[in-house]
């Protein structure tokens, strides 16, 4: 062998937490997640190559047919978006992959399939196209995505590694500027 | 007292998800006549061709944002005097500060309910029947 090897790209990686959303044009930047009944929606722009994550679960007893759940649902969906727009996205070259919204408890109501039916409605109204998906089903995922190739990773977990979900308390806005 | 059903409203969003919402929330609070336009364009273009009373308007859209719309419509003399309520996310203070420089009547932070939409109107138009 003659010389270095190549040095292999520095890859960055950022995890995404339950609420939270993250977006970047950094090839190096890998974006993880662990899921149960939540749902990640990645979204890129291919043509810009910026892309992000979002990692999120509507309230409890407010799935996609409920008024608050679709409210605080497309707001979360909003941000990501958006940022992904800020950050030089175009809305109609986005392209979105769903993960998520297993079923990780035996109870009643099956919380991670509302998540996944809302996530698929939002973006079938908006006309973003999903062109990959992993949904529903019993168990945990966990995701790497490269927002700016698209690529993703999945790996379904059966360690009892994921812990159950904080459920949000208050879905609807608070902290209003005092100016009216 | 207003009329709720009296009052004609252009709801603008990018998102097709949002604009129902809030055309849903209108509805329940008792209006009948909403217009709806994707970005601040769309929405002069039809302001132009049809003025409203209210214009209920995201921020961060494409080809002309809210904030900008709302300067079009206070700069327009035959639009000038429409009331104008913003949508906004949770971290825009700045950007609430700078509508209120440009005569917004009034803001609205996502996600809210029927109840707070209700709120802001009433401060808008006084008590809605």
């Amino acid at each position: 062998m003659i010389g270095a090897a190549a040095q292999e790209p520095v890859e960055r990686r950022v995890h995404v937490g339950q609420g939270d959303h993250f977006v970047s044009s950094d090839p190096d930047v890998v974006l993880t997640t662990v899921l149960g009944s939540c749902v990640a929606l990645c979204l890129r722009d291919p043509a810009a190559g910026v892309g992000g994550m979002n990692h999120f679960l509507l309230p409890e007893g407010s799935g996609s047919g409920t008024d608050v759940g679709r409210r605080y649902g497309a707001y979360l969906m909003e941000v990501l978006i958006n940022d992904v727009l800020k950050a030089g996205g175009r809305r109609e070259r986005l392209e979105a992959k769903l993960f998520g919204g297993g079923r990780m408890f035996d109870s009643l109501s099956d919380v991670g399939a509302a998540n996944a039916d809302f996530a698929e409605k939002f973006l079938a109204d908006e006309g973003i196209p999903v062109v990959s998906r992993s949904l529903r089903g019993a168990g945990g995922r966990r995701i790497h995505y490269w927002p700016v190739s698209g690529r993703a990773r999945q790996r379904v977990v059966t360690d009892g590694a994921i812990l159950p979900p904080a459920i949000p308390s208050s879905p609807v806005a608070t902290g209003d500027l005092e100016l009216f | 007292m207003p009329a709720a059903f009296a009052i004609r409203t252009l709801v603008v969003d990018d998102q097709l998800t949002m604009r129902s919402l809030v055309r849903a929330s209108l509805q329940q609070i008792g209006m009948r006549d909403i217009e709806e336009a994707p970005d601040g364009e769309a929405a002069l273009r039809s302001l132009l061709a049809q003025p409203v009373h209210l214009v209920i308007s995201d921020f961060n859209m494409p080809n002309l944002d809210g904030l900008s719309l709302l300067r079009a419509i206070r700069a327009h003399p035959p639009l000038s005097k429409t009331a104008f309520i913003m949508l906004t996310g949770r971290a825009d203070r700045e950007l609430v500060q700078r509508a209120v420089q440009f005569g917004v009547n009034n803001y609205l932070v996502k996600p809210f309910t029927t109840a707070q939409l209700k709120e802001k109107l009433e401060a808008v138009f006084g008590p809605l029947t």
